[in-house]
């Protein structure tokens, strides 16, 4: 029995399969049968943990290929399992264990538990088979699928106005379209859609669309500009493990996966060149906007669905450079963000449990209350603001390494983002944490939070820790080897210039929160003076009345449109209901009027005709 | 002589007979035994050109000829014909007769034995004109049909039946001298006005006296139009179809105008073949009528008038349909000629019946009859979506025919207008039926009851033929077919 199991495991094929259908099966599963809350735990422990030992067992074997028998031809369901894909696999089976985890015992008394788990569940599954797919159409068709499961969470709370999952619906459709035309192209132009099989394409002419519809698809999953505006808005509407599982996790990994393939694996991505360039201004353009839109904030969820966008950038600008160092980095970048971000989801859903709201104006000095969850948000918030020595730090000069490498422009407008970070960190954690207690009046019994949602953030605290303390772990002992590099890349960083530089902006950003919580009077009017600064004051009524929203246009265009076609449609109306008919019917009236009975009329009209006749034979034979 | 020849004879004597037993024996037998004589001559004569149809194909003849009394053999005598399309028409005769015959028994209480004697006359004449080989004889058995018809008109009803009739007369006369002239025309150029002859002399002859023969064509052109009322020729008829009784209406508008018009035109373009203007004339004068006829039929508030009106507009198609001068055409012609015969009848059917209960076809005073008359609501549906040619009833397969047969001869643009007009046929039949069959009943209908008797049973078995056709018509384009006629 046991060896028949063990073989059955040791067949390739058969851990690919389970990989993809066995979260579906524990989805529908706790769908099903979730109607108890034990029963929700266990299934969601095992469903993690069945899915980690999988994920943990082929990243431990070598390298090899499947294709799965059922198929149409030029279809095939071809798995590629190698270093760089299996890695993700492990990352994403271990993310999925501690938020499975966490949402459980957040949803605990919540009637749609078993509905958000399916759906959870499913989305693993899909994301497996996108992680693991060599034929780019069938990963295409994982990416789709987790698409669908997106819109279904969105639509849990909302099913009467679903106005966050309309507007995801749209926004990653459109990146996902934008990614179907790449694919397209790619393939058509490396001849073969199986990415094991692709020579490196230049990037230019018709591969040049093909990049940047394929990089859009990508980083747009992964929440980047421009199809980043259904984040905050799913931030008030969505579940907030929601937050921690996908925009926080889920879609960071596997967009982050994708765009790495398209520059190492797919495309020849020349560092310095213009469409590496180009990549890292959509990056910096993220960084900025995103933390630019985060510092306004007076919402802890919204404040973090806004950061979550900006540390996006930082991991495009990685990648964009196209330089090893900057890869690496903006990989490590995309870890330690899941780390710390869903750290961070973690407490403000642990404080909207306890306290009921996530409104830094109607809470305050929780860390009395609430210790472990002020430890755990102050260590993630130190990572966030790349505060040495936690893990932060060590990605972001990475980063910063490469873009000075390619363009001083690029490096400045990085340290704004980290400036700007360290501020809004400082404001939202002395708002929450820090001073006077303050509580929304129908709360009295404020504890510390749940185990089950406490071990999670503290995994995850720890994690922030250990990767920047110990970061040959995971540089040396997981990317280096998964991306194929020699170098080192571990250990302090080897610019002490760059150290400095970042020292003194996060010097210079403590010193504005004091500067704001003076001028202002309290920790959450800190960032106030950047806020109505003389110009910036506008850009920002401007921001809020959504004018920078790509959605907004989108809708804008589709209402005009649709307008346009509402007076088409009228006029094709009228044109068969009043002119149409009343054609016919003046004619009719006509030929009434005439055929009087009149017997001369009759006779007259009788010699016409032969006349017509007359006319119609000259006209043949002249 | 063999059964060919008897069947053949048969046309044109057992209307005869009919008539002398008609008169011999006493005015209170033939008042009672006179319309039953008449319901046998039609069934026989749709007997006749059945076998005759079939036993022309199984001798794989083009012609069968015939003569009465007279050896045809000797030099310059006539000889009578019949080919698979006149035998189709003489099916057409019988068929509309018979419909005729049944309406008679409901709607003609007085004046049976005149009735069935100029029934008698009418049937003749029409049998005559498909059957003679030769143009005067043609022209002969035209007038025939022309005087019996002014008789049937008028006879029936006082004042407006009289002013029908004499319009007709009238533009009948005008027809004649226009026929006249234009056979006397092809007498001075050929010299002999048989079908075969003219065919070969105008091949032969050259183009020196070509004057006289369009002169010729376009009189002959002008005066069939008259008979088939096609636009602007048309004035005479819906006065004459709404004034006659229904039992004479549906012979005019089912049979009498195809058959002096439509099959007169058939022989035309079949001896002047080489003459192209010809066909563009009746194309032209098709899609006029289809279009006036269908406007005027729009505007209508009289049940027999619509549906006159109508029958201009159909006649366009099978002038369109003649107009492409190919076998296709004339095959949709021929089956439009049939079809429109059984929607025809049909419409005027159900008019005898909605006179007979109501007392009156004005179809604003109508309404929701459909309750109360279900089978004449039901058969009227069909009869109108047969016109309209939507499948699977017969009239969509003959328009198929003809749109198409128009298509290959590139005549899109006359296509693209048959078409269209469908709509307008769709548009004037669905205000009739809606007026009439649909809404509220009127407070003096609340006891109506469904017509019975003859009338009923011409309903059903219309609608039968008319649904049953539709569904068999693959059948009969696979026959033509097998036959190498398409």
């Amino acid at each position: 029995m046991l060896d028949q199991i063990s073989s059955f495991l040791n067949s390739g094929t058969n851990l690919i399969l389970f990989m993809i259908i066995l979260p579906a099966v524990f989805g529908a599963a706790a769908g099903l049968f979730g109607k108890k809350y034990v029963t929700r735990l266990i299934l969601a422990v095992l469903s993690a943990t069945v899915n980690l030992l999988f994920a943990v067992s082929l990243l431990q074997s070598e390298g090899f290929c499947v294709t799965v028998p059922f198929a149409s031809h030029g279809l095939d369901i071809a798995f590629n399992v190698y270093g760089f894909s299996s890695m993700f696999l492990t990352f994403t089976a271990a993310g999925f264990l501690l938020v499975s985890l966490y949402s459980v015992v957040f949803l605990r008394d919540k009637s749609y538990a078993g509905l958000f788990m399916l759906y959870l569940n499913i989305s693993i599954a899909m994301i497996n088979g996108a992680l693991l797919s060599d034929n780019l159409g069938v990963m295409l068709f994982f990416w789709e699928g987790l698409l669908c499961t997106l819109f279904g969470i969105l639509l849990i709370n909302n099913r009467e106005n679903p106005k966050a999952a309309v507007k995801a619906l749209v926004l990653s459709g459109t990146a996902d379209l934008l990614l179907m035309l790449g694919i397209i192209i790619t393939a058509y132009q490396a001849g073969t859609p199986y990415i094991s099989q692709m020579q490196k394409l230049p990037v230019s002419g018709v591969s040049g669309i093909g990049f940047v519809c394929m990089m859009f698809g990508a980083v747009g999953k992964a929440g980047s500009l421009p199809f980043h505006s259904w984040i905050p808005v799913a931030a008030d509407d969505a579940p907030t493990p929601f937050l921690a599982a996908f925009p926080g996790m889920l879609e960071k990994f596997l967009g982050i996966y994708l765009a790495v393939r398209i520059v190492t694996d797919i495309y020849d991505l020349q560092p310095g060149s213009g469409m590496s360039i180009a990549v890292m201004t959509l990056g910096t353009l993220t960084i900025i906007i995103g933390v630019a839109m985060a510092l306004i904030q007076k919402d802890m969820k919204r404040l973090l669905a806004y950061h979550a966008i900006s540390q996006v950038g930082y991991m495009v600008l990685g990648i964009g450079t196209a330089l090893p160092v900057g890869i690496i980095g903006g990989l490590f970048h995309m870890l330690n963000h899941v780390a710390y971000k869903s750290c961070l989801f973690m407490t403000a859903g642990s404080i909207e449990k306890q306290t009921g709201t996530t409104d830094l104006r109607k809470i305050g000095g929780l860390a009395k209350l609430m210790p472990a969850t002020a430890a755990c948000f102050i260590v993630s918030g130190l990572a966030i603001a790349g505060v040495p020595p936690f893990n932060g730090f060590f990605s972001k000069e990475l980063i910063f390494d490469a873009a000075l490498e390619s363009n001083v422009v690029f490096y400045i407008g990085a340290l704004l983002g980290a400036f700007l970070t360290a501020v809004s960190f400082l404001k939202m954690g002395r708002a929450a944490f820090a001073g006077e207690l303050k509580l929304p009046q129908d709360r009295k019994n404020v504890r510390e939070t749940s185990f089950g949602m406490l071990l999670p953030m503290c995994v995850l605290a720890v994690l922030c820790i250990l990767f920047g303390v110990a970061n040959t772990l995971p540089l040396d002992g997981l990317l280096s080897p998964a991306l194929g590099y020699t170098e080192s890349y571990s250990g302090w960083p080897h610019s002490a210039v760059l150290v400095i530089i970042s020292v003194i902006v996060l010097a210079l950003a403590v010193c504005d929160h004091i500067y704001g919580c003076r001028k202002s009077g309290s920790a959450i009017n800190a960032a106030d003076h950047i806020h109505y600064a003389p110009v910036l004051k506008n850009v920002y009524d401007a921001a809020e009345k959504q004018w920078f929203d790509p959605y907004s246009w989108i809708i804008h265009v589709v209402n005009a449109y649709s307008a346009l076609c509402t007076y088409i449609e009228r006029g094709v109306s009228w044109f068969y209901d009043v002119a149409a008919v009343n054609a016919v019917k003046g004619a009719g009236n006509l030929l009434h009027r005439i055929s009087n009975g009149s017997l001369a009329r009759y006779l007259v009209a009788a010699v016409a005709g032969v006349g017509c006749i007359v006319i119609i034979f000259l006209a043949v034979l002249l | 002589m063999s059964a060919m020849a008897y069947i053949a004879v048969s046309f044109l004597v057992v209307p005869l007979i009919i008539i002398i037993i008609n008169n011999l024996i006493s005015r209170k037998a033939a008042g009672k035994v006179s319309l039953y004589m008449a319901c046998a001559c039609a069934v026989i004569q749709m007997a006749s050109s059945v076998t005759d149809f079939f036993l022309l194909s199984a001798k794989h003849l083009h012609e069968y000829k015939f003569t009465l009394l007279w050896n045809m053999e000797e030099a310059g005598a006539e000889h009578f014909g019949v080919t698979s399309l006149s035998l189709v028409i003489l099916f057409c005769i019988g068929f509309v007769s018979l419909i005729s015959v049944l309406i008679a028994f409901k709607t003609i209480e007085h004046k049976k034995i005149s009735y069935v004697n100029l029934l008698m006359t009418l049937i003749l004449g029409m049998n005559g004109m498909v059957i003679v080989t030769d143009l005067f004889s043609l022209y002969v058995f035209l007038e025939i049909v022309g005087i019996s018809s002014f008789v049937l008109i008028a006879m029936f009803q006082s004042e407006t039946g009289l002013e029908g009739a004499f319009k007709y007369l009238v533009m009948s006369a005008l027809a004649s001298i226009f026929i006249l002239t234009g056979l006397s025309f092809i007498f001075m150029y050929t010299g002999s006005l048989q079908y075969s002859q003219i065919g070969d002399i105008l091949s032969v002859k050259d183009g020196s006296q070509q004057t006289l023969i369009y002169a010729a064509v376009i009189l002959l052109i002008s005066g069939f139009a008259v008979k088939t009322g096609s636009v602007p020729f048309h004035s005479w008829l819906p006065d004459a179809h709404q004034s006659a009784d229904t039992a004479v209406s549906v012979l005019l508008s089912g049979i009498v105008i195809k058959v002096a018009g439509i099959y007169s035109f058939i022989v035309l373009t079949n001896l002047f073949s080489g003459v192209p203007a010809i066909n563009l004339t009746l194309a032209i004068m098709g899609i006029v009528s289809i279009v006036t006829g269908a406007l005027l039929a729009l505007r209508q508030t009289h049940f027999k008038r619509i549906v006159a009106y109508s029958s201009v507009s159909q006649m366009g198609y099978i002038l369109l349909g003649i107009s492409t001068g190919s076998t296709l055409g004339l095959v949709g012609a021929v089956a439009h000629i049939f079809n429109h015969a059984t929607f025809k009848s049909t419409l005027f059917a159900n008019a005898a019946a909605l006179h007979e209960q109501t007392g009156t076809l004005d179809i604003n005073e109508m309404g929701g009859l459909q309750k109360k008359m279900p089978v004449t609501g039901f058969s009227n549906i069909a009869a109108f979506l047969s016109t309209a040619g939507i499948p699977p009833f017969a009239g969509f397969w003959s328009k198929l025919l003809i749109i198409m047969a128009l298509w290959k001869n590139s005549m899109q643009v006359y296509a693209g207008i048959a078409l269209f007009s469908s709509i307008l046929t769709a548009a004037y039949f669905l205000r009739m039926q809606k007026k009439v069959f649909f809404g509220k009943v009127p407070a003096k209908y609340a006891e109506l009851k469904e017509i019975g008797g003859s009338i009923k049973f011409a309903e059903i078995m219309l609608t039968i033929v008319i649904i049953g056709a539709g569904v068999c018509f693959p059948l009969a384009l696979m026959y033509l077919k097998g036959r190498g006629i398409l």
